[in-house]
């Protein structure tokens, strides 16, 4: 996945009611993310050693954003994330989610891209490239698309205009709703 | 294909990023910073553990697979402490050891003194001092070579 912003210095934001979850089975890297998230003013909710215990927590409580690991030995990143968005009438389906590995084996490198994340963050990674991540992902408005096995933010980053016939209905539809409206 | 879209409603973190207060991102990335960087000692413990996990004689009894996934996760621990304190060059040999790994044949067969080389390259990169950039950039030149020569000719362009 590709995109992003820069982050401006000076710019200021207000993330201190964010419920989040982070999910890790190394204790360790939980206290990293922790820290980080802390530090940008994010208060860690729910720190999740497991899978199976994010699933549960997240069919009960509301979370704003969640930050997983993609391996891990029970349900792993790839798997929370497929439930999640298909967990739907739970309103934490639509959270924004940032994946993070520190290596993506070839044979799971579809799996990262089909699951659903709102961003797959690959390590090495600084405090400032997860901040303008989750700042990313909070401004992040793509439609969530439901294509055969697919559910989650529509993956096409740039929408460049179709030059053709329009045949999409709805598309035609609100086409001919602006040419009344401008009748 | 049938695509059902579904129009995502406002994030509550889209709703109360710009609310009054908060902190600048120069302020969180300081904070973030100061707060990790009482970390660093138990992430260079961390990578000197699972560098010996590398350098350890195998258990006789370790089948192929379960040793190629025992030292996956060594090394993929060493990119995890190594990544928020700038150890790029720990991390760089680290993923190359992972590239290799998961390119490994399943059924045996894997040279495993290419882990013993990535194990004892990242032990000397974990004990060099910053100024010695010259000995950093020569030990991931060699690995590099060492990647180059042993992946499979598939998996050439992630290097």
């Amino acid at each position: 996945m590709s995109g992003g912003e820069s982050l401006r210095e000076s710019a200021v934001f207000n993330l201190a009611g964010a419920i989040t979850m982070i999910v890790d089975d190394s204790p360790f890297s939980l206290t990293l993310t922790s820290n980080a998230l802390t530090g940008f003013g994010i208060r860690p909710t729910y720190a999740c050693g497991t899978g199976m215990e994010a699933k549960k927590l997240l069919t009960d409580k509301p979370v704003d954003l969640l930050v997983v690991d993609t391996d891990m030995p029970d349900i792993d990143g790839f798997e929370l994330v497929r439930w999640l968005r298909r967990s739907g009438p739970n309103p934490n389906a639509f959270t924004p989610v940032i994946m993070t590995a520190s290596h993506i084996r070839r044979g799971r490198v579809t799996e990262a891209r089909d699951c659903g994340a709102n961003f797959v963050v690959t390590k090495p990674f600084s405090p400032a490239l997860l901040l303008e991540r989750i700042l990313w992902v909070a401004r992040d408005t793509r439609p969530f698309l439901e294509v055969g096995d697919y559910l989650g933010p529509d993956r096409r980053f740039r929408h460049t205009g179709y030059e053709g016939v329009e045949r999409r209905a709805d598309m035609i539809r609100k086409a001919k709703g602006m040419e009344s409206l401008a009748l | 294909m049938t695509v059902i879209t579904h129009n995502q409603r406002k994030s509550r973190l889209s709703e109360m990023l710009d609310r009054p207060g908060g902190v600048s991102v120069g302020t969180a990335l300081a904070q973030a910073r100061a707060n990790l960087d009482g970390l660093q000692d138990q992430a260079r413990a961390i990578i000197g553990d699972n560098i010996a996990v590398l350098l350890a004689k195998p258990d006789p009894n370790l089948i192929e697979p379960m040793r190629l996934d025992l030292a996956y996760s060594a090394s993929s621990q060493i990119i995890d402490a190594a990544s928020p304190f700038s150890m790029d060059d720990l991390c760089t040999a680290a993923k190359g050891l992972c590239d290799l790994l998961d390119a490994a044949p399943r059924q045996g067969g894997f040279d495993w003194r290419i882990a013993t080389v990535h194990a004892q390259a990242m032990k000397l990169l974990l004990a060099l001092p910053p100024e010695e950039q010259a000995a950093r950039t020569a030990i991931l030149t060699n690995l590099h070579e060492v990647l180059r020569k042993k992946l499979p000719a598939a998996d050439q362009s992630a290097i």
